[in-house]
């Protein structure tokens, strides 16, 4: 069987290679895997990439399955049927602004900085806005920067990186609007149930009963 | 330049994709279906009848009257207005097939050409269990005669999810609920459930049978949780289509999925999907669209399915069976000064590209002329010289 799990350098978040484990899949080795790689774990090989990249595999036929983020979900609209909620890595994607008297002007059109275009824009429109777009991954940056006057960005990151040891200090950003709520979530391309055969459905079985464990 | 999500196809791929499509006419001819060929504008009317977004969503203009005309979105439309519009003396049922393209505007998220080709068979007339399978056989069949071994078709029904949607009292998110089943979001569909207040055990039932596969236990366990006539009318049809596709041959070929379910608002019965390993979309995809031709005024079923060349294409190339282009074509040099030597081949059954003499050397196959004799080379190092006798027997002609 062939799985992508989606992260970020380094290896898979934690809770998802416990539930894995927990479900009697072989991901004990891939603590110490840093993305992007291919890893072969006897049963399951499995593909560490950004998510965006299991998202694609996965569309295309070349994965059974994978794990990523209810944000890019959003985000890609990809061709993927969402099979089960892993309830873990849970964040919300929110709209935040400066402190109020941080120096940025009140604009009826403001420019939001954002990994995430596609749902920012929904986002306002839904709600009769009109945002200028500002494409930025190290979104909390921008305010900052005087390039953005809010961000789009999981409520987890709106930390600033010293770059020093520790996490980096909060940046001066209140959260104005909850945009939705995310989680990890166990996906599969379209074609994966017709070809897989009983492989797919005992995997969405254990899972579930994995996640329902907690 | 040409406009986004359009593309141009070159030899050899042309070739190939001629060939697809004549393998395919052979099959739906086999089975008795007469080919129609349809405009590619209708009047934007005729598309709106069917009450589809997807399908609404066409390319539109004005004729010099002022008529609004729309670029077809789809073929099993046209053929039902067709049908209805010049079949109604005849007796039923009407078998069609069509190899054509149709135009959706293009969005890069989409996965699908802005202009694709399908090739596609209606069976118009019947409402039996029979006519279900008799599509999903000749689609079946199709695949096998160009060679694709690993295909699955994915049987599932639209009944059986309307029907136990119904049961689930869920009035205002009702469209919501079956949009997310389409897409197969099932945290949606339990957030929707859980806002809308439904009943457990119905829930329950959904949420087995989504995962329960073809298997014969399976079936008797979404049998048993059917709550309703019409659930169980809807699965009886589905086992009994099953059972004739394997009479058939081609039980391998079929799994059913009861999480099977498409958004495109005619369809109404069965409904089924090809898959192919390395494609990640389906291949071909059809269905029965009993409501389709009353919007015609013509109150007769349908079934159907059009397969989408490009993607079963691919899966051929993955598979290693795309069927010869064209025979080889030897080059021959000075062949445009001498059409009867070039003929004298053509009739013998090769292709000859006919060059000018001393044309710089083509790929080989090749032949030129040389004083008083020719020079053929079939293959690298490969060198036949002599009489235009002595060529005619190295191809195997004299």
């Amino acid at each position: 069987m062939k799985l992508g799990l989606a992260c970020d350098g380094g290896p898979p978040p934690l809770q998802v290679l416990d539930l894995l484990e927990r479900a009697g899949l072989p991901a004990g080795s891939l603590r110490f895997e840093a993305g992007p790689a291919i890893v072969d774990a006897g049963e399951v090989t499995w593909l560490l990439a950004p998510g965006a990249d299991v998202l694609e595999a996965c569309s295309r036929g070349a994965l059974d399955g994978g794990v990523a983020g209810k944000d890019l979900l959003l985000e890609l609209a990809p061709q993927v049927h969402e099979l089960l909620d892993l309830r873990v890595c849970r964040d919300v994607l929110v709209y935040a602004t400066p402190e109020p008297g941080a120096g940025v002007l009140g604009r009826g059109r403001p420019r939001v900085a954002t990994r995430y275009p596609r749902v920012t824009r929904r986002h306002f429109a839904a709600t009769g806005r009109q945002v200028e777009l500002v494409a930025f991954d190290a979104a909390p940056l921008a305010p900052g920067l005087g390039i953005a006057d809010g961000v789009v960005e999981l409520r987890s990151r709106l930390v600033l990186d010293d770059g020093g040891a520790g996490a980096g200090r909060p940046a001066a950003l209140r959260v104005r609007e909850e945009i939705a709520s995310c989680s990890a979530r166990l996906v599969a391309g379209r074609a994966a149930r017709a070809l897989g055969g009983e492989r797919l459905a005992d995997l969405v079985g254990s899972m579930r009963a994995s996640v329902e464990e907690i | 330049m040409i406009p986004e999500g359009m593309r141009d196809v070159l030899p050899p791929e042309s070739g190939q994709l001629r060939a697809i499509e004549t393998a395919l006419c052979r099959r739906f001819e086999a089975y008795g279906y007469g080919e129609v060929r349809t405009p590619w504008l209708e009047y934007a009317e005729t598309l709106e009848t069917v009450e589809d977004d997807t399908l609404e969503a066409g390319y539109r203009l004005r004729d010099q009257q002022g008529h609004e005309l729309m670029a077809r979105t789809d073929m099993t439309v046209p053929v039902a207005r067709l049908a209805a519009a010049r079949f109604r003396d005849r007796p039923l049922p009407l078998r069609f097939f069509y190899v054509a393209p149709s135009i959706r505007p293009w969005a890069p998220q989409r996965s699908q050409d802005g202009e694709f080709e399908q090739a596609g068979a209606e069976l118009l007339g019947l409402h039996s269990a029979a006519a279900d399978a008799e599509s999903v056989i000749l689609l079946c069949d199709c695949l096998a005669a160009l060679g694709l071994r690993d295909f699955r078709v994915a049987l599932g029904t639209v009944a059986f999810y309307t029907a136990l949607v119904d049961s689930l009292g869920l009035d205002d998110d009702r469209e919501k609920f079956l949009e997310a089943l389409a897409d197969r979001d099932y945290p949606l569909l339990e957030s929707i459930a859980g806002n809308a207040g439904v009943d457990q055990d119905a829930l329950k039932v959904l949420w087995r049978t989504l995962e329960l596969s073809g298997t014969r236990d399976g079936l008797s366990q979404v049998r048993k949780m059917a709550s309703s006539d019409a659930m169980d009318d809807a699965i009886r049809r589905l086992v009994e289509v099953r059972d004739l596709i394997e009479d058939a041959g081609f039980e391998d070929a079929v799994t059913l999925d009861f999480g099977l379910y498409q958004d495109l608002t005619y369809y109404s019965g069965v409904i089924f999907e090809a898959y192919a390993p390395g494609v990640g979309l389906p291949i071909a995809s059809g269905g029965r669209y009993d409501g389709l031709l009353q919007r015609f005024e013509w109150d007769i079923p349908g079934v159907g399915f059009a397969i989408a060349l490009d993607r079963l294409h691919e899966a051929l190339e993955k598979a290693g069976a795309v069927p010869a282009a064209a025979p080889t074509c030897i080059a021959f040099a000075g062949g445009l000064d001498e059409p009867a030597r070039a003929m004298e081949l053509r009739r013998a059954g090769w292709a000859v590209a006919a060059l000018p003499d001393g044309a710089p050397p083509p790929p080989r196959p090749r032949l030129h002329r040389s004083g008083g004799s020719y020079v053929f080379e079939p293959a690298v190092g490969e060198t036949v010289s002599g009489s235009w006798r002595d060529v005619l027997r190295a191809l195997g002609i004299a």
